[in-house]
């Protein structure tokens, strides 16, 4: 469970700051709407980006080791 | 049913009251103006993690003895605990943030769990505080990763093996990749907090009112049952966050020390 909420953090927490930023650089420039449009998309990318390297962070703290010896195959007999 | 006056809601217990009054900062003097500051409940339970983990802390290493006592055994697990996560995670050089890492994880370890006793303020339940501990991580990594690698620190922003073509498509990305850090960092620990003791609170008032109901009263035991296992469960969490909280700074501490992945 803590690893979905995890995930799930981690992809919002993207979300929420590149439209955060668009929504800055919409105030300030005149660039309405496409500050926003452009960085809730970056911001979506940077989301999977951040998934895609917790997945990893995740998986590379539970790897089997290399020597572990492997299971016997019924099928091959 | 319940009481009347003090009807059961699940949220009254993260309200911050003043214990007592310190004294108004600005203002023209009158009634509501200024920045009024007060020791509050949150501060007091702050107060009180900080005196428990030095407690723990002192009292277990007192004796120094070669063969440790129970509580010297526990606080030498626990500089051991922590010592690995930080080699593990960030390499020998990490260490020179173990004093950062270790206070972060103790602080929330023993806030979390402080917050288990009934009545008592969890004080990770509140955002500003769990913001604020992500941020000074977030800074320490910022300003270290500059004084260490000089400009050579903004190549966290440019992986090593992208085409240049590619190069201003993933620069922002990485931006707001690393942006995002301190967001999730703080939200994941201030909502697991939040929800658990909301739920904890909700199965609670369930009890509470069922009883008040009449023949409802018999089903009562479903909610309690429930409140009981949530318990069991939100000390995990309250354990597994710390966890989870230091584990991050010493990732996000990692890319200051070594930046270019």
């Amino acid at each position: 469970m803590s690893r979905g909420f995890r995930l799930a953090s981690e992809f919002a927490a993207a979300i929420i700051v590149g439209a955060g930023l668009g929504y800055l650089i919409d105030m300030f420039l005149p660039t309405r709407p496409w500050g926003l449009v452009v960085l809730l998309l970056l911001g979506f990318a940077a989301g999977v980006t951040n998934v895609v390297r917790a997945t990893r962070e995740m998986n590379e703290a539970t790897a089997v080791p290399a020597d572990t010896p492997a299971l016997r195959d019924d099928e091959d007999e | 049913m319940a009481d009347a006056a003090k009807p059961i809601e699940p949220i009254h217990q993260f309200q911050i009251s003043d214990i007592f009054h310190i004294g108004t900062f600005g203002g023209d003097g009158t009634a509501g103006s200024g920045v009024s500051i007060a020791f509050t409940n949150s501060a007091l339970f702050m107060a009180l993690t900080v005196g428990a983990v030095g407690l723990f802390l002192i009292w277990g290493s007192a004796r120094r003895a070669i063969v440790p006592g129970r509580m010297q055994l526990m606080v030498e697990m626990t500089y051991e605990f922590i010592a690995n996560m930080v080699r593990s995670t960030s390499g020998q050089a990490g260490m020179r943030f173990f004093p950062l890492v270790a206070a972060l994880f103790m602080f929330v370890l023993f806030a979390n769990l402080l917050g288990m006793f009934p009545y008592f303020f969890t004080v990770t339940s509140q955002l500003i505080i769990t913001v604020l501990l992500a941020l000074i991580v977030f800074f320490t990594v910022i300003i270290y990763g500059f004084y260490k690698n000089g400009p050579k620190f903004l190549k966290i922003f440019a992986p090593s093996g992208i085409p240049w073509y590619a190069i201003w498509l993933v620069t922002p990305i990485e931006v707001i990749s690393f942006l995002s850090r301190p967001v999730s960092h703080s939200l994941r620990l201030w909502g697991n907090m939040l929800a658990g003791h909301i739920v904890l609170k909700v199965f609670g008032g369930m009890v509470v009112a069922m009883l008040g109901a009449g023949a409802w009263g018999l089903a009562s035991v479903l909610p309690l049952g429930m409140a009981v296992a949530l318990t069991g469960l939100e000390f995990l969490v309250a354990a597994l966050q710390a966890y989870v909280f230091a584990v991050l700074t010493c990732v996000y501490l990692n890319d200051a020390l070594h930046p270019g992945h």
